[in-house]
């Protein structure tokens, strides 16, 4: 059996005294499009972030590709794993291809001279996720969108296998959001990276997962496909308010809010239709 | 007789110049001295273009009659007035070394209190000899009037002026001491803050020499005194000397007024005084001295 | 779309500065309070004998030490602002918003109570006076105060304002001439150069600059914020220790040797910035060059421009630098 792109076996971490995640245990296996959902304050940013390295476990292990990622190298694992920070916390005073060009930094020597395969790398990761044009642009000056795939691109210039991301679509108008959702898929798809991602939208999250997992205080509520983590008792366990679940044409789970908690679960009320979350 | 004795005083003039000549020594020989740090100089045996880094000096090589002689000197040299004319070198704190260095100085004299050692050293590595002085107190200042003398070979001028400095300042301490007491005297000389001068300063020695007990004279060097303090001390005569130019003497008089419980000002013995006087180890010091002298003993006049 | 490789622009920046530079440099030696002008430099440097033959003496002896070390502390003081902005993320910081100029000058002034020589032992107080900071800054932000970038920046801030207290102490305890010395050194002064100075620090400077220019990659990274440069496989833990021993050893040496420069470290990083782009590659050369070059000029000023005597530097570069500051501010703001 191939090992799992990623493997978290029995892992907690805290910060101070705050426990924050407790004997998670899951895999994401390599070319899942992975996502973690789960209420504020449930531990989905702190997971990724231990994901790639820049937390440190309490307990338990990590492994990336079978090996564990606390004895890799800083450069050898940003060879491995990219992650693509929320849109508004990129400032810097770059313009766009400076900045791409930077993602090449862990393939680079010291002083990061950049060599015509690393501009290609370049132009080639900004055409993919259609910032070409931006290429002259101070970063500053770019709507959410536009940053957000900036962002993007610099993360594909590493060439990772495992590319994480924490909450690319939120600040972003619908059209963005899919456009971002369909650009992991390709990344997927057409090269193979493994995409976990960290959302906030379980409905367009189920669309695009091939597994999740639910996350909620710090625990597993549920691990899986769509159509086992987008369901009526682990949802309502983790948020805490009455949902309601269907499933679309196409097949896709979608989950609604039931406005106020004395209607009957799962019945919406005659004449009113589902308001989308 | 005359009309013999004529013919014979031209070549007697002649041979007195030759004698006079042949002891003065020649351009260009050097000789070595020892400055009052102790430290070993090579200087020209008979400097004729001088750089002065201080103003007092200026004022002691004008006082030995080689003023002449001067190229440079500091910007405050104000006295006396044919000082004025001389080229200005900087301050004696900030010496501008491209200054002194423009205008060939074969010697250079400073004073330790106040030239930067670091200065001294740029101008000897630039092959200017730089003698320093360390007047420490009156009888130090003399020694630096002779020294200074047998530098520009004026000895007996500077032996004449150290003589009658000497012989005036006997005649101050004789007087002092024939008076019964010793007054508080308060020498101020900042007037905001109130500044003094303590023990191991020159005006201490002055007061004391004055016949007076420096009001000052538990602490060192300049110390600082607030308003408690003064009406402890109680002077019975305060002598008001700054700095500063321009500040309003009388202000600082009504300000000791405020106090009248103090005997000095109870007895109206508040008095200012020249600063220049008292700043520098110069030959006016004694003329501060005097002064000094009888605004401490009124009683006892200068013959 | 096409980048020009960075050695490209370097080179094309250094050539830009050189000529700056070297003009800067020949100004300075030319004019003074000693005269001379371009004419006598060029024979001077020609070889020609002199009509005044004491200008060689001050051309060569008295002001070339002078404005190598104006050069050297300019070059300085400019890259260790370019770091500490990038350290910190800050565009205000400079060399002594943590705290090391206090220390340097806390030592400076030990040095000059005790009636030590200005080189080299004032020197080396002042240089263990920095060091002496940079040890407690390293002390507090080892503590986990949950400030993250900004416990460094606060504790610098800190240190510098004890600091700025116990100067005032020493001076206020200073009652005779060794206050005009201390105030003198406080105010910046290169007056009193000499060149075994010059070569200490010209030491000091060429190891640091090559070691920040080595650095400077990681520089670039370090703006993208904690998070994104880990990810990069920064290590970041250590380069930014390196970056703040570097700068701290050449600023310390160099504020012991000539005083408090303000200004420089802060204007000439945004200016270079503004010239030429946020590449720390290029940003290092370009403040080393344009550093150099308006220390030289503002020295230059600061001799030439009083009737009497000298002002001092610091008062140059403030004078000049806060409106220029101001004027940069201004140009980013459209």
């Amino acid at each position: 059996m191939n090992p799992a792109a990623i493997a978290v076996q029995e892992v907690s971490f805290a910060y101070e005294e705050a426990a924050v995640l407790e004997g998670i245990s899951f895999r994401v296996e390599e070319g899942d499009y992975f996502v973690i959902i789960g209420p504020n304050g449930s531990g989905k940013t702190t997971l990724l972030k231990l994901l790639c390295g820049l937390l440190k476990p309490r307990a338990g292990s990590i492994r990336l590709f079978g090996a564990p990622l606390s004895r890799r190298r800083r450069k050898a694992l940003a060879r491995l794993a990219a992650l693509v920070p929320q849109a508004a916390s990129a400032e810097a005073p770059f313009r766009v291809e400076e900045f791409v060009l930077l993602g090449r930094a862990p393939h680079q020597g010291l002083l990061g001279l950049e060599t015509p395969e690393d501009l290609a790398i370049a132009r080639e990761a900004m055409a993919f996720t259609g910032t070409a044009h931006l290429a002259s642009r101070r970063l500053d000056r770019l709507s959410g969108g536009e940053r957000q795939r900036v962002l993007i691109a610099r993360a594909v210039c590493q060439r990772p296998r495992i590319l994480l991301l924490d909450e690319p679509t939120a600040y972003l108008d619908l059209a963005h959001q899919a456009q971002i959702m369909d650009l992991m898929e390709a990344l997927r798809a057409e090269r193979g990276v493994t995409v976990v991602l960290v959302s906030h939208d379980v409905n367009l999250a189920a669309m695009y997962a091939s597994r999740m997992l639910l996350l909620a205080a710090g625990r597993i509520l549920a691990a899986g496909p769509p159509g086992e983590v987008i369901a009526k008792g682990p949802l309502e366990a983790a948020y805490g308010c009455p949902l309601a679940v269907e499933t679309t044409p196409g097949g896709v789970p979608r989950v609604s809010l039931v406005p106020n908690g004395r209607r009957p679960a799962g019945r919406p009320p005659p004449g009113v239709r589902e308001v989308r979350p | 007789m005359r009309g013999r004795l004529r013919p014979a005083l031209l070549p007697l003039a002649l041979g007195l110049l030759v004698l006079l000549g042949a002891g003065k020594p020649e351009a260009g020989e050097r000789r070595v001295v020892f400055d009052q740090l102790g430290r070993r100089l090579e200087v020209p045996a008979d400097p004729r273009r001088v750089v002065a880094l201080a103003e007092s000096v200026t004022e002691i090589v004008f006082a030995v009659g080689r003023g002449e002689r001067l190229v440079g000197t500091t910007r405050f040299a104000d006295h006396p007035p044919e000082a004025l004319r001389i080229p200005r070198v900087g301050t004696y704190i900030q010496l501008d070394i491209e200054r002194i260095a423009a205008l060939r100085p074969e010697l250079c004299i400073g004073t330790r209190d106040g030239n930067p050692r670091a200065a001294v050293e740029r101008l000897e590595a630039l092959g200017i000899p730089v003698y320093v002085t360390h007047p420490m107190g009156l009888s130090a200042m003399l020694a630096s009037i002779r020294e200074i003398g047998r530098l520009l070979n004026a000895e007996g001028r500077a032996e004449e002026l150290a003589g009658d400095l000497e012989r005036r300042i006997a005649r101050v301490a004789a007087r002092a001491q024939a008076q019964g007491r010793r007054p508080r005297v308060f020498f101020q000389i900042g007037v905001d803050p109130v500044v003094s001068a303590g023990r191991g300063t020159f005006l201490h020695e002055l007061i004391e020499t004055a016949g007076g007990e420096n009001a000052a004279g538990e602490a060192e060097g300049y110390p600082q005194y607030g308003a408690e303090h003064l009406v402890r001390l109680a002077p019975e005569v305060v002598v008001i000397t700054t700095m500063t130019q321009g500040a309003d003497f009388e202000a600082v008089r009504r300000a000791w007024g405020r106090f009248p419980n103090i005997p000095a000002v109870r007895d109206g013995r508040v008095h200012v005084v020249d600063a220049a006087v008292f700043n520098r180890p110069a030959p006016r010091l004694v003329d501060g001295l005097e002064t000094l002298a009888r605004l401490v003993h009124p009683a006892a006049a200068s013959p | 779309m096409r980048t020009p490789l960075p050695i490209a622009r370097i080179l094309r920046v250094k050539a830009l500065l050189l000529p700056v530079f070297a003009a800067a440099l020949l100004a300075g030696l030319a004019w003074g309070s000693g005269g001379g002008g371009p004419g006598a430099l060029w024979r001077s440097i020609a070889g020609l004998p002199l009509e005044d033959s004491v200008l060689a003496d001050i051309f060569w002896k008295i002001r070339l030490p002078r404005v190598l070390l104006a050069a050297l502390t300019g070059a300085v003081l400019s890259l260790g602002g370019l770091v500490f902005q990038a350290l910190l993320r800050n565009p205000l910081a400079e060399p002594y918003i943590l705290g090391i100029s206090g220390g340097a000058a806390i030592g400076a002034i030990l040095g000059i109570l005790a009636g030590l020589p200005r080189f080299p032992w004032g020197s080396l107080a002042a240089f263990a006076g920095a060091m002496g900071t940079v040890g407690l800054l390293a002390l507090f932000s080892s503590w986990r105060t949950g400030l993250g970038k900004d416990a460094l920046l606060l504790s610098g801030v800190m240190i510098n304002a004890f600091c700025g207290a116990v100067i005032l102490f020493l001076i206020s305890v200073t009652s005779d001439v060794r206050l005009f010395n201390i105030l003198s050194w406080l105010m910046g002064d290169l007056s009193l150069a000499a060149m075994e100075q010059v070569a200490l620090l010209a030491a000091v400077t060429a190891v640091s600059a090559a070691a920040l220019f080595f650095l400077s990659h990681g520089m670039n990274l370090i703006l993208l914020g904690r998070d994104t440069a880990l990810s990069l496989g920064v290590r970041l833990e250590a380069l930014t220790w390196v970056l703040l021993a570097v700068t701290s050893l050449m600023v310390g040496v160099s504020v012991s040797l000539c005083g408090l420069l303000g200004f420089v470290g802060l204007v000439m990083p945004h200016l270079m910035r503004l010239l030429f782009g946020p590449d720390h590659r290029v940003l290092v050369p370009a403040c080393v060059l344009g550093g150099g070059a308006y220390m030289i000029f503002c020295d230059l000023l600061a001799r030439i421009l009083p009737r009497q005597g000298e002002m001092p530097v610091g008062v140059v570069t403030a004078l000049i630098g806060a409106p220029a500051f101001i004027f940069l501010l201004r140009r980013a703001a459209r």
